[in-house]
């Protein structure tokens, strides 16, 4: 406020910025690629090359990781890193932080771009990497939330501007959940088990991977959206009230959706309710973010017809709205029952991924390269062709997955006979009749990959022997304002008022009677009382939220309390009740050595890319799997393999269903067995010894982690998997199927044969008088 | 940015961040009224299922929706006509069912029992070696609840009594009521 202010000439660090829109683009290239061949390869398996590192299993999760963390990742930090700079004023605090985390992020990529085909994986989407590479993401990550909030500690404008609010948001939440969803011991250098299990682990990982989209893949292009649309336009933001608002809805309400991919599942219904109706709150505040983009276009719109700028941000938030528009209508149960486990669901997250990432990336490319090498677009002509044909392509991409996705979701719960009998009861009936759908998505994605080759091309000839520059801006350094301080931040109306309307409306839903109709009672009384405040007062909070803007701290714990909020009401209860306790008076058989070797077998072949283990309570499915799941049959699951998707058939009673050949045949070539099915032969598994020597740390681990397991010793180990593969061998030999009990094959058919093994209890785990085996209703098929 | 603003359009917010100017304009009512109604939606929804109404046991709810879409189905086929192994020979020269049980064979029995029948993982369906019995009633009921520990699928709830009719017919085709054993 006083005249103290010095002038003086700031030249911004946009070296990062060309390094991270380079390896942004490059891995892009390289996920889109993957991604068009684990397409291909659903309309012709031979394209997995009965090679194990070729297979779809193992391709698809580095196709997801690859477009999340490389591609989108590196677009990201590109983004962040030029306007965080120009926002607050201020060159990146250190040149050092960010090449430590530029070259940190590739080492981790391609890591993972390693790891990943040769089958070393945790087995959790987007959540495959092995632990030390989640540690190196992790130490990362913090290297850049240090270069981050330090920038924003010498910053040379007071106020902070909405788009660096979503990305103060990114960094505290994307580090919460990657920590917790990542939490295992090791078992050796490369392998670990999860310290969750069965319904718990499926908790905390959709906890983590709906909330990668929200953080990941949402808050800080919505940022980037802040900062590059109106740039581009030219235009005024369209409403700051409306930035408020959505930005503080959105982050308060995103973490609490995450139980609605869990719908109908053994996930208990209190959580699934509040994914629901959580999911449905949040179509308001994420249709503020489209509004505010698309809104700030007016007076701009004659634009859209000459920069293909505008055209990739208007076409990018238009699809941000409709994937927002479909992730509330997914939540709902009943829509929930058909869509999920479907091609519905792929069409949702390419709407997201191709859409609003994919199209925000490159308009955000196209405006930043001009300005980074100081030389025009090499062509506007390729940038509109590149637009043309990656809209087409998304469009054929999304509508061939939603006729697929709607298709399967019918075929497979359809039936006759008054609900009695399935109408489909092959499920190859729903993989042949959605066939043709799959070369459609494919030549979709082959068109959106081909114009992203011309972006790349494009900004290559942009660059190419021109200068680059770094920007600079003349600021006026002025002395700092008093600062709030942190009690300055929180002893104050609104922050107070809020946290005890948050607090009692809690208390009336989760609270017994009385305590629950005292906190309804409290909260009426609050909201009264803070009606009164501000008549008496005359305060009004924008004055206060501007004054909160102008400290990063304060700001920085406020959002990261209303992010934290849901996941301690959902995640906390759920670890800490005694899994022993909570399992509907079924509990999982544990596995013998030799089953584990097979499951670990089963992890590494991304076995659940395609397969679920998870009857939903739903007429469809226990016609065709059997009696739906209960949470004590994946008590001892770690990680959970509940899966997401149904290219294959559910697995969770597969044990005992087939004889040990009918597995033999089928994963040696599937279409022998199941004429039409698109799984890939898996000859190694024929060849391959099991690794056994491994176990006796493996089950150690399991053991700390509350897994039964009888055989603790070497020898006792050894001596359990030769007495089960023989056993297996000698029954395959009946079927005149040869194998010797050492092949991964017999370790493989030994786990498949125990999914859905499970013993009565009591309904709190109480041993019965007699243990009596139960064996699962055997009403499934293929 | 530098553009002069139409008459009627709203003051700008005093702040410029890098030259990106903001509007303060009202929320849209529809955009409001979206929100307050979920919001509401999600209230009512939690009173109704969780602070004041038990949670639907879905479990519990599907079992017994089951138990009353079976019933339906058996007051509905009640009246169809019995079956017994006479009816089924009968049936096995019936063209129109033989065809349909083909059908069903050849999607869903083949895989183990082999398109002619010879067997691979299931036994041999043409000799008279039948190890559950080979009176049509006798396949009826390994079809219809199969042999768990064998492998054989309990088929009765996946393919319904009409397709299982069809495709035990087909099978009977294959023999002669002198030559079983």
């Amino acid at each position: 406020m006083t005249n103290t202010a010095t002038k003086t000439t700031i030249e911004y660090d946009d070296t990062p910025v060309r390094q991270f829109m380079i390896a942004s683009i490059a891995w892009g290239i390289v996920g889109m690629l993957v991604g068009v061949l684990i397409a291909t390869q659903l309309a012709f398996f031979q394209l997995n090359f009965n090679t194990p590192w070729l297979t779809f299993g193992r391709l698809r999760p580095l196709h997801t990781n690859a477009v999340i963390f490389a591609f989108v990742g590196n677009m990201m930090f590109a983004g962040v890193y030029y306007s965080t700079q120009r926002l607050v004023k201020a060159r990146t605090a250190s040149k050092f932080l960010s090449q430590l985390h530029f070259w940190g992020w590739q080492a981790i990529i391609l890591a993972a771009a390693v790891t990943l085909p040769l089958g070393l994986t945790r087995g959790k989407e987007y959540a495959e990497l092995i632990w030390p590479i989640n540690i190196a993401v992790a130490l990362i990550w913090v290297v850049f939330g240090i270069n981050f909030f330090w920038t924003l500690g010498r910053r040379n404008e007071r106020s902070l501007y909405v788009a660096i609010w979503f990305y103060i948001s990114t960094i505290i939440t994307v580090a919460m959940l990657y920590i917790v969803n990542h939490l295992s011991i090791p078992t050796s250098l490369t392998h670990s088990y999860p310290i969750f299990g069965g319904v718990q682990d499926a908790l905390v990982q959709w906890w983590y991977g709906h909330n990668a989209v929200a953080f990941f893949l949402t808050t800080p292009i919505l940022g980037i959206m802040y900062y590059f649309l109106p740039k581009a336009a030219g235009r005024p933001v369209y409403s700051y009230r409306l930035s408020v608002v959505h930005f503080w809805s959105l982050v308060f309400l995103y973490i609490w959706a995450g139980p609605h991919h869990l719908l109908n599942t053994s996930l208990p219904r209190w959580l699934q309710s509040l994914g629901m109706i959580f999911s449905l709150m949040l179509w308001a505040p994420s249709w503020g973010g489209m509004l505010n983009g698309l809104l700030t276009l007016r007076g701009a719109w004659d634009k859209l017809r000459t920069d293909p700028v505008i055209k990739f941000f208007v076409a990018g938030v238009t699809f941000y709205g409709m994937s927002t528009f479909e992730g509330p209508l997914l939540s709902i149960r009943p829509v929930n029952a058909l869509a999920h486990y479907s091609d519905w669901i792929i069409a949702h997250v390419h709407a997201g991924a191709l859409g609003w990432n994919g199209f925000m990336a490159a308009g955000m490319f196209y405006w930043l390269a001009p300005r980074l090498w100081n030389r025009p677009l090499h062509s506007v002509a390729a940038a509109n062709m590149h637009f043309w044909l990656g809209l087409v392509g998304i469009l054929l991409y999304v509508s061939s997955m939603w006729v697929s996705g709607i298709t399967q979701g019918l075929m497979l719960s359809a039936t006759h006979e008054n609900g009695t009998v399935l109408a489909n009861p092959n499920f190859l009936d729903a993989v042949t009749s959605t066939m043709f759908l799959m070369h459609i998505r494919a030549l979709g994605g082959f068109m959106f990959l081909a114009g992203f080759i011309i972006l790349a091309w494009n900004i290559w000839k942009t660059a190419s022997g021109a200068q680059a520059v770094n920007g600079t801006v003349e600021v006026f350094v002025e002395e700092k304002p008093k600062a709030m301080g942190l009690i300055g931040g929180f002893a104050n109306a609104p922050v107070i008022f809020i946290t005890l309307l948050i607090v009692f409306a809690m208390g009336w839903g989760a609270l017994p009677r009385v305590a629950s109709g005292i906190c309804l009672w409290a909260f009426l009384g609050t909201f009264m009382a803070m009606i009164a405040h501000k008549e008496f007062t005359k305060a009004t909070w924008g004055q206060w939220y501007e004054r909160l803007l102008e400290n990063a701290l304060p700001f920085t714990v406020l959002t990261a309390v209303s992010v934290f909020i849901g996941g301690i009401v959902q995640i906390i209860p759920t670890v800490i009740i005694d899994t022993a306790e909570n399992i509907e008076g079924v509990r999982q058989i544990p596995y013998t050595p030799l089953e584990l070797a097979g499951r670990d077998i089963y992890v590494r072949e991304g076995c659940y890319n395609c397969h679920s283990q998870q009857i939903r309570t739903l007429v469809g499915d226990v016609l065709r799997y059997g009696d739906y799941s209960k949470m004590g049959e994946s008590i001892y699951d770690h990680p959970y393999q509940w899966g997401s998707k149904r290219t294959g058939p559910d697995l969770a009673r597969e044990g005992s269903k087939y004889p040990n050949s009918w597995h033999f045949f089928h994963m040696r070539d599937p279409r022998q067995i199941s004429p039409g099915s698109r799984m890939p032969n898996y000859p190694w598994l024929f060849t391959d010894q099991t690794d056994i020597a491994s176990l006796r740390r493996k089950i150690e681990v399991q053991r700390k982690l509350g897994v039964p397991f009888k055989e603790t010793t070497k020898d006792e180990i050894a001596a359990s998997c030769l007495a089960q593969g023989e056993e297996i061998v000698a029954n395959l030999k009946t079927a005149s199927a040869e194998t010797t009990p050492d092949r991964e094959i017999v370790a493989l058919i030994s786990y498949l044969q125990k999914l859905g093994k499970s013993e009565k209890v009591g309904p709190h785990g109480e041993q019965p008088a007699e243990p009596a085996k139960t064996e699962p209703p055997k009403t499934a098929a293929k | 940015m530098s553009k002069p603003l139409p008459p009627d359009e709203d003051a700008l917010r005093p702040h410029s961040y890098d030259g990106i100017q903001e509007y303060d304009k009202r929320l849209p009512n529809w955009w409001l009224f979206t929100l307050y109604g979920t919001v509401v939606f999600a209230i009512i929804y939690w009173a109704y299922y969780h602070a004041y109404g038990t949670a639907p046991d879905d479990g519990a709810a599907l079992k017994s929706a089951m138990v009353e879409n079976t019933a339906q189905a058996a007051r509905a086929t009640g009246s169809s006509g019995v079956l017994n192994d006479e009816a089924l020979w009968k049936l096995s020269h019936d063209q129109t069912k033989l065809a349909a049980g083909k059908v069903t064979f050849e999607t869903m029995c083949a895989s183990c029992h082999k398109p002619d029948m010879t067997g691979l993982i299931g036994p041999n369906l043409l000799d008279n070696q039948w190890i559950h019995g080979g009176q049509p009633m006798e396949v009826m009921k390994t079809v219809t609840e199969g042999v768990l520990a064998k492998g054989m699928v309990a088929w009765g709830p996946i393919l319904g009594k009409e397709k299982i009719t069809e495709v035990v017919a087909y099978v009977m085709a294959h023999h002669i009521p002198a030559r079983r054993s």
